[in-house]
């Protein structure tokens, strides 16, 4: 088992089988200053939730360049309240509350690049960001590439299901940005990685999309230490969730929390699934997926995403290229259905990829 | 003035070699009802005027104009609009303008209006940072029509940017049914009509409205209205209008002229940019990969095998690379275009 695994469960209750993956606790950080109200608290395990609004913070603390763009995020906080109290420390020229137009605000965030700063744009759901879509694949992406130099911007916000809110406000957007060279695209599973991966991506010199699970936002039982010190995780390199030598599974996200619930379940029949959290989609570390199909010979990809155009296709295909030789089995996914995020309860529940679909794939392959 | 005389007189030299070098075939025909509007000069000279200077511009449908007078030169738009490897984008990007921004020019790219999102972001990053400097954004007047424009100046207004917005009728375009300066006014911003107006008029009411803009005034609107000027402007005519020193007129007349001259001339000595140019990186710090068709020679994916990370090229023909050395490769070609060709990484 990889030293920094998850625990297993998320939002929902704790699988049955005992002996999952224990987690390593950081050092405590130092207390915080009382300007920093309504964070973590000194010594208190962060949620998600807090580890991105850490993130966001610190580096705007650390380079005077980072500012913030969104719809109420200043006075209110942002409607979940990752920027609350980030008005009264930095002042509204560095959290900057926009009209609500995400186009008109994602273009300014560019040009305000182009001038050397680092802007930092909230989509207050990331559903939202259709209306920027032709500003940051026609304009942002391209602008390397066409000689006007990078741009280093940030385009973060809260995604996926599971919250009960219907199709406007539940999407996964990954796959709309994946096919545009000129992106990067960030989705981590974890407090600490979401603090280390948000650091990396506003540090980075070109556009990213980071997205943030709200199913993993105030999730009690991910809270985690997070190191005391200043760190951040390199984007595009995958993470070893929980090792294994029977199956892959390839996933990210909050998919994380349900694959490695699966392989709690698969290893009560003596199935040991290696997980592997990619953390970084574009660009993506398919050395990672290769080196763990290498191990397994079998491989499942996992992603909360409807399941055409999903990113099992493009893993696939890599993996086609790169690892034929060792497939044991046909490589496999499970992904939510092909249909709109239904409103409903029990429709969601059958539209999103459970525990259980994700343990059924890994027994048949294993079986294969 | 002499500013404003000698850049438009090199736009009207720049304007008939054009269309000269369409009829010769160095140019597309897509340059064929190519004109330079002399305003789009002037609107530029005087947001470059002030010392402080510092003002960045988008010309767009105006370009080339403004961005002569941001100190562009003919050649380096000859290169743009011919796509020549020497252009800034390597003929990755082109047509009327380009990103420069030592000089404070941004490319216009995309449709219409989206260009005073950006601008607006710009001009936001100077108010930000409390500098005294402005952006200027050329738009067509059908940008009105948008919403992307009217996203921009929501944002612009909302945040009380300096930002000079100049509408201009653009060459083809089919004029928009909407009055641009109602449309501002709905933003309670100072708008002003400059269709017809003198040229000297333009130039003081786009100085006042920069230094208004600058001084936290906010965002200005001009519209300049359908083109004020034919076909068959003259130099002789703009410098007429624009006043100043007769003798000084003569002499910026043959030097803007020599200068356009010597860049037609330069032109059809430049190259196209070669087909792996296209290679060229679209994040800064990973390459593309080129295809693997096209190896030498060609081989399908295949896994890798011991000992193929050692080698940094191939020892001979049939000798495939791994994933990892492409990688190595391909961040070498990165630095040294002539490795482009020889890369083939097995995909």
């Amino acid at each position: 088992m990889a030293a920094d695994a998850l625990p297993v469960d998320v939002s929902r209750p704790a699988p049955a089988a005992a002996g999952g993956p224990q987690r390593r606790e950081p050092p405590a950080r130092p207390a915080m200053p009382p300007e920093q109200a309504g964070r973590t608290r000194s010594g208190e395990p962060a949620t998600f939730l807090e580890a991105v609004s850490e993130a966001l913070w610190e580096e705007m603390e650390r380079d005077e360049r980072v500012f913030l763009m969104g719809e109420d995020i200043g006075a209110y906080g942002g409607a979940f309240k990752v920027t609350r109290g980030f008005l009264d420390r930095f002042g509204p020229l560095r959290v900057v509350d926009t009209p609500i137009a995400e186009g008109g605000f994602t273009g300014a965030a560019a040009g305000a690049a182009h001038m050397g700063l680092r802007p930092v744009v909230e989509m207050q759901f990331m559903d939202f960001i259709s209306p920027a879509y032709d500003v940051l694949t026609n304009y942002v992406a391209t602008s390397l590439y066409r000689g006007a130099g990078p741009l280093p911007l940030v385009v973060r916000g809260p995604v996926g299901g599971g919250a009960r809110a219907g199709p406007f406000h539940s999407q996964n957007v990954e796959m709309a940005f994946f096919h545009t060279p000129g992106l990067k695209i960030v989705y981590p599973s974890t407090p600490r990685d979401a603090k280390g991966l948000l650091k990396s991506a506003i540090r980075d010199d070109n556009p990213v999309i980071f997205e943030e699970h709200k199913g993993l936002y105030r999730a009690p039982r991910l809270r985690e230490l997070l190191p005391a010190e200043d760190y951040a995780i390199p984007l595009g390199k995958a993470r070893v969730a929980l090792e294994g030598d029977d199956v892959t599974i390839v996933t990210y996200g909050l998919m994380v929390h349900r694959c490695l619930e699966a392989a709690a379940a698969l290893a009560g029949e003596g199935i040991r699934a290696e997980v592997i959290d990619l953390r970084t989609l574009l660009p993506m570390d398919e050395d990672a997926v290769v080196a763990s199909v290498q191990k397994t010979s079998k491989l499942l990809i996992v992603h909360e995403d409807t399941r055409t155009g999903g990113i099992a296709g493009e893993i696939a295909i890599r993996m086609n290229e790169r690892a034929f030789e060792w497939l044991d089995g046909p490589i496999l996914r499970v992904a939510a259905i092909d249909s709109p995020v239904p409103f409903a309860a029990p429709l969601e529940d059958y539209f999103l990829p459970s525990t259980d679909d994700v343990a059924a794939a890994g027994r048949y392959l294993c079986k294969y | 003035m002499d500013d404003v005389r000698y850049h438009g007189f090199q736009a009207r030299a720049l304007e008939a070699s054009v269309r000269d070098l369409v009829r010769t075939g160095a140019l597309s025909d897509g340059f064929a009802e190519f004109r330079i509007d002399p305003r789009g000069v002037v609107v530029a000279c005087a947001m470059r005027s002030p010392p402080e200077g510092g003002d960045v511009c988008c010309p767009g449908p105006l370009s080339p104009g403004p961005a002569l007078a941001f100190g562009a030169t003919p050649l380096e738009f000859l290169r743009c609009a011919a796509n020549k490897g020497t252009a800034v984008a390597s003929g990755r990007a082109g047509g009327r303008s380009w990103t420069d921004l030592r000089r404070g020019l941004l490319a216009c790219e995309g449709p219409a209006g989206g260009m005073t999102q950006v601008m607006a972001g710009v001009a936001f990053a100077f108010r930000r940072r409390g500098e005294a400097r402005a952006a200027l954004v050329f738009e067509d007047r059908t940008a009105v029509e948008t919403g992307r424009w009217h996203e921009g100046m929501s944002f612009a207004t909302a945040l009380q940017v300096p930002l000079v917005v100049v509408l201009a009728a653009a060459p083809g375009v089919q004029a928009s049914a909407l009055d641009p300066v109602a449309a501002a006014a709905n933003y309670g911003l100072e708008a002003v009509s400059l269709a017809g107006e003198p040229l000297v008029r333009v130039h003081e009411h786009v100085v006042a409205a920069r230094r208004r803009a600058v001084e936290g005034g906010g965002p200005a609107l001009l519209d300049l209205g359908p083109p004020g000027v034919g076909d068959d402007w003259s130099a002789e005519g703009f410098a007429a209008q624009i006043g100043g020193g007769e003798p000084a007129g003569p002499c910026a007349a043959r030097a803007a002229d020599a200068a356009v001259q010597n860049a037609v001339a330069r032109l059809a000595k430049e190259p196209a940019p070669r087909g792996a140019d296209a290679l060229a990186p679209v994040l800064s710090d990973a390459s593309v990969l080129p295809h693997w068709t096209r190896g030498d020679p060609a081989f399908p994916g295949r896994r890798p095998t011991q000992g193929d990370d050692d080698r940094l090229a191939p020892s001979g023909p049939g000798t495939p690379l791994s994933t990892t050395t492409h990688a190595r490769l391909s961040s070498a070609s990165a630095a040294d275009p002539r490795l482009r060709r020889t890369a083939s990484d097995g995909r």
